[in-house]
């Protein structure tokens, strides 16, 4: 396909086509480093869309797609700290049906002759007939056009696949260097040869055991370090929202009467990714008058014991300060859950709104 | 003579907040609302009381060690009520509520 792609532009970006999958996250980080190391300009991240935008589709399926798209950008940013890459996002395909293999095909190779792109990534997962497996025809389709296609080198859905995740020597050093320095905290740095030793045997045994198991799959020191910073930040805002909430609490069980309102609310939380999700959902859980249930990607079951928590809890604060911690300053000023209109009673649907 | 006070005003929140919750246990009507109370106790029941025992120690070893104990009493005592909660849905336990 080489002699074909000649004729494209050197300097291009990269076309990614996303849908709903578990790899998408591995995917779009995957297609970051390839576009980083192959000096491209940018990143396009496309939505092809198998519904016909006149009349006949309900507007939350596209708010849905476009919540989507948004959420690459995001991740996106996250694998981009620097802001080498123009990441751009579309819906594509919503002016005419997509059916065929070969449809999809079309609708892709037209966006990308319209930025110069020859270059495709795809997320194996990703399947855009929904349960129709068409994304190898499409595949086919667009290798034959002339496209340089490939695919993310993401983890299938075994189970094996998700819990090891691609590691190298940064993973390792980095928790060889966190079990070593704990070591030396419960041994009061008194930093003898002895504890110098011990300490870096365990260490390593420690990092050979998990360090395939226990960091995710992309480490960036910078990142982690401003996750830190702020993570500090965010702690004492924390106690302090445990130490209002406990003082409601102890009132309320106090009090002869007992006023508690106990009530079951769903939310949908605008937080995305494994240690994001738990760190709101224990959040949640630390601050009594509130205590998370169920967690279902980032739909939240939870339990509201007095009505000024839950009123905290839809007003958002925590969420906020989560978003904050993982997401930065800007993320942090977000619409609460309320006025996102994400959140509701379970068994009161009138007046939850 | 000042830090004296504090470790005694320290210990007094933490019994007061690990005795609320004993009593929430007793009062709350449901295993939702009384997991809630339960985690008054670790909160700030075990934080009060910790932070007395910092400060009665004075700066050690030991103290850095009472710190990583509250962190990890703020970390797994969360996961074990979510757990719980959990396993009661799933069971299919409705909440208790006053109006029904």
């Amino acid at each position: 396909m080489v002699e074909q792609t000649s004729g494209r532009s050197a300097d291009s970006a990269l076309l990614v086509p996303v849908g709903e999958s578990v790899t998408l996250r591995n995917t779009v980080a995957y297609a970051v480093e390839v576009a980083l190391e192959a000096d491209l300009v940018g990143v396009h991240f496309v939505a092809p869309v198998p519904w016909h935008d006149i009349d006949d589709v309900d507007p939350s399926v596209r708010e849905a797609t476009q919540e989507l798209l948004d959420r690459v950008a995001t991740w996106a940013g996250e694998d981009d700290p620097d802001d080498a890459l123009a990441v751009e996002t579309a819906i594509i395909g919503d002016d005419e049906y997509l059916f065929s293999p070969d449809d999809y095909a079309v609708t892709l190779a037209e966006y990308a002759d319209g930025y110069g792109i020859d270059r495709i990534v795809i997320d194996p997962e990703y399947s855009p007939g929904g349960n129709a497996p068409i994304l190898r025809s499409m595949e086919v389709e667009l290798d034959r056009r002339g496209y340089t296609v490939e695919e993310a080198p993401v983890g299938r859905r075994v189970r094996r696949g998700r819990l090891l995740q691609r590691s190298g020597r940064l993973q390792f050093l980095t928790l060889f260097g966190v079990s070593f320095l704990f070591y030396q905290l419960l041994g009061g740095f008194a930093l003898t040869r002895f504890d110098l030793t011990t300490g870096a045997a365990s260490a390593a045994v420690v990092s050979v055991m998990l360090y395939r198991i226990s960091l995710g799959d992309q480490i960036r020191i910078p990142v982690l370090a401003r996750r830190a910073v702020r993570l500090a930040l965010f702690v004492p805002y924390l106690l302090y929202e445990i130490i209002v909430s406990n003082l409601l609490v102890s009132y309320v069980i106090l009090h002869p009467k007992m006023p508690i309102e106990p009530r079951m609310t769903e939310v949908r939380t605008a937080v995305w990714g494994g240690i994001p999700v738990t760190t709101l959902a224990n959040s949640i859980t630390l601050t009594p008058g509130t205590l998370t249930v169920r967690v279902d990607g980032r739909d939240f079951m939870v339990h509201t014991l007095i009505p000024a928590a839950r009123e905290g809890l839809f007003d958002g604060a925590l969420e906020r300060g989560v978003r904050f911690v993982f997401y930065g300053r800007s993320a942090a000023r977000s619409a609460t859950p309320r006025e996102r209109g994400d959140c509701r009673i379970i068994g009161e649907e009138d007046e939850a709104e | 003579m000042l830090v004296e006070i504090a470790i005694v005003a320290f210990l007094a929140g933490g019994v007061f907040f690990t005795f609320v919750s004993a009593v929430g246990v007793v009062r709350l009507p449901d295993i939702y609302a009384r997991a809630h109370t339960a985690s008054q106790t670790d909160t700030l029941g075990a934080g009060f009381t910790l932070v007395a025992v910092a400060l009665a120690i004075g700066l050690e070893t030991t103290t850095i060690k009472t710190f990583l104990l509250l962190i990890f009493i703020f970390i797994t005592n969360p996961t074990a009520a979510h757990a719980i909660a959990r396993a009661a849905h799933e069971e299919g336990i409705e909440p208790w509520r006053e109006d029904r």
